[in-house]
């Protein structure tokens, strides 16, 4: 059985209603934070910024978009500039922000977006932000494209500072950091149960066997699948119905390739240097002065873009950058699935070894 | 110090509703700091006076009259810079949707049978201002938007390169944190049509309708799949392929 005393019971269903344990822990956390969160908006959850309590609601399904944009923004000034007056400041917009609903494949996304803007050149912009930020996590059921039970990030132990488990009647709380047990302890919660804990256990058993998606190979194995996939016809294929419409870069948790670009005001003077997204499935990402494009066909860029996650930064960082959140093929209109995609080619290595 | 000539900027238009001039106008925070650096000379909306010797020329509208090719060919030879301003102007817009029947049905429909025996309301396939003269930059959309316009201006008056957009409108609607339209069981043009618009249309509720044209390379037969898939009929696709873009898929 799990250590009982991880955990500790805030009552409450999964809205934040009135004198819900849930909307304890989101007023104590709008007084000294920006709050975001899980909010259904269109019949579907987003993440959004949260006013008042009554509005989180945590929902066990993922969101098209993930939650980059709180500490990757789609558009953010870098610097501003006059110069006429010979002035340059850079800017860092950052403020203490909390971020509610986050699940495990999304805090395990931050773990390896916070190892890519500290290397090399550390992103000040970035690692402001993230030092300002307090993640609680949520727990999930798998949907039809979820797979992170094939990259091993199924599960949290840490990269989060309160994670909420939802059991039937409330929450059984885990904290991960000083800060997220300070607020814990705030909230003077008794320990959980042993009939409490066990509920727990029998949900994650439920949803370890409720995953439809999956990899046919194991994490550490992938990075030699793509290497030698090259020559496979199935980029091609899926590069022949690709609109290179970059969904799959902008809803991927860990995608964080960015342009930058300078805006003049109309004085002419003065200016912002901004960073807005960017996308290797873009027509336009890869091209350079001159004309010269490093890969100008759709094929060539899906390959590239499959490769960053499963290949060319493993290599980099040790592990894959694929979460398996399942949001690219979401949100694919031409249903390009990133886990058919890369069973396909595991089933072509397995056909080429000896 | 002699005092530099400031570039003349003319604003012309043709076959439109004239919207696009409006957005211009509408820049009231930018304009004080604009006019310091540019002369107007020509700008139907907004002033009376008329020149034929200006630098810079921006053209709204599409080209349905005779006497329309003549008068873009003038502003060609008159000016070192055109920019297509606006829908109209850029991929030929609305317009073009009567491009679809004979001129002749077209005239009878609009301005009733007597119209066909009057010189008065001669009419030719719309065209797109390209099809006619060269042009150097565009501002696409219907309306510009008011952040290309000042990007275009302040890089034309610093002599660098604009800032193009060649993404499609799902890049800016991800960044706008939309939820998907076809996600909301509706249907949209906008992973083949050209952004730079912060998907304004969806951000508000409705759906990419296309009016900023197709993006360089689009894959349009893909789209086409995907709208069939959604419950579109070919015909339906077609229809919604054309609305900004009968110039553009067919040449006319």
């Amino acid at each position: 059985m799990k250590n009982i005393e991880f955990f500790r019971y805030l009552p409450g269903a999964a809205k934040a209603k009135s004198a819900s344990g849930l909307k304890k822990l989101v007023n104590t956390l709008l007084k000294e934070h920006r709050v975001y969160g899980t909010v259904k908006r269109d019949g579907f959850p987003v993440y959004a910024e949260i006013a008042d309590a009554s509005e989180l609601e945590l929902f066990s399904t993922p969101t098209h978009l993930s939650a980059k944009q709180f500490l990757f923004p789609p558009r953010e000034t870098l610097l501003r500039y006059d110069i006429r007056r010979h002035l340059h400041e850079a800017v860092i917009e950052s403020e203490r922000q909390a971020i509610i609903g986050l699940h495990p494949c999304d805090i395990h996304a931050i773990a390896l977006m916070d190892e890519v803007w500290a290397y090399g050149r550390p992103d000040a912009n970035y690692l402001s932000r993230r030092e300002k930020t307090l993640i609680v996590g949520a727990d999930c059921m798998p949907d039809e494209y979820c797979f992170c039970k094939s990259l091993g990030t199924m599960n949290v132990n840490d990269g989060f500072d309160i994670f909420l488990h939802k059991i039937k009647k409330g929450f059984l709380v885990r904290t991960a950091s000083d800060k997220g047990e300070e607020i814990i302890a705030g909230l003077k919660l008794r320990e959980a149960k042993p009939y409490e804990v066990k509920e727990l256990e029998e949900r994650e058993r439920l949803r370890e066997a409720s995953f439809k998606a999956r990899l046919d190979a194991l994490p550490k194995d992938l990075p030699e699948v793509f290497a030698s996939s090259n020559e496979s016809t199935v980029w091609e294929r899926i590069g022949s119905i690709c609109t290179g419409c970059g969904s799959c870069n902008t809803v991927c948790p860990t995608c964080y390739c960015f342009d930058i670009k300078d805006e003049v005001k109309a004085s002419l003077s003065e200016g912002e240097r901004v960073r807005v997204w960017d996308g290797c499935t873009l027509e336009d990402f890869a091209k350079v002065a001159g004309g010269h494009d490093f890969r100008k066909t759709r094929a060539e860029r899906l390959r590239h873009r499959f490769n960053r996650k499963f290949r060319y930064l493993t290599d980099r960082f040790g592990m894959p950058f694929c979460v398996g959140c399942g949001r690219c093929s979401r949100a694919c209109l031409v249903k390009i699935n990133i886990t058919e995609v890369t069973n396909e080619l595991i089933r072509e290595s397995n056909k080429r070894r000896p | 110090m002699e005092k530099k000539e400031l570039p003349r900027l003319a604003f012309f238009s043709f076959t439109c509703c004239e919207g696009c001039q409006l957005v211009v106008l509408s820049c009231e925070d930018e304009l004080p700091d604009i006019l310091s650096l540019v002369k107007i000379v020509n700008f139907r909306e907004a002033m009376d006076q008329k020149s034929d010797v200006y630098d810079i020329a921006f053209v709204e509208g599409s080209i349905t009259k005779a006497e329309e090719v003549r008068k873009l060919k003038k502003i060609r030879k008159n000016a070192r810079v055109v920019v297509a301003l606006g829908a109209c102007s850029s991929t030929g817009g609305l317009n073009c949707l009567k491009n679809r029947w004979p001129m002749e049905e077209v005239k009878k429909e609009v301005y009733g049978k007597d119209a066909l025996r009057s010189e008065l309301f001669a009419t030719l396939p719309t065209r797109a201002i390209d099809e006619i003269i060269q042009v150097d930059y565009y501002l696409h959309g219907c309306p510009i938007s008011k952040k290309e316009f000042l990007n275009l201006t302040t890089s034309l008056l610093l002599g660098k390169r604009p800032d193009t957009t060649n993404h499609p409108v799902c890049v800016d609607c991800k960044m706008a944190g939309n939820t998907c339209v076809f996600e909301k069981d509706m249907t949209c043009v906008g992973p083949i049509t050209r952004a730079g618009c912060d998907a304004i249309c969806v951000t508000y509720g409705a759906i990419c309708w296309g009016c900023r044209g197709l993006v360089d390379n689009p894959n349009t037969d893909a789209h086409a799949e995907t709208l069939k898939r959604h419950g579109l009929t070919a015909d339906a696709v077609m229809r919604k392929f054309s609305l900004y873009g009968t110039c553009k898929t067919r040449k006319c």
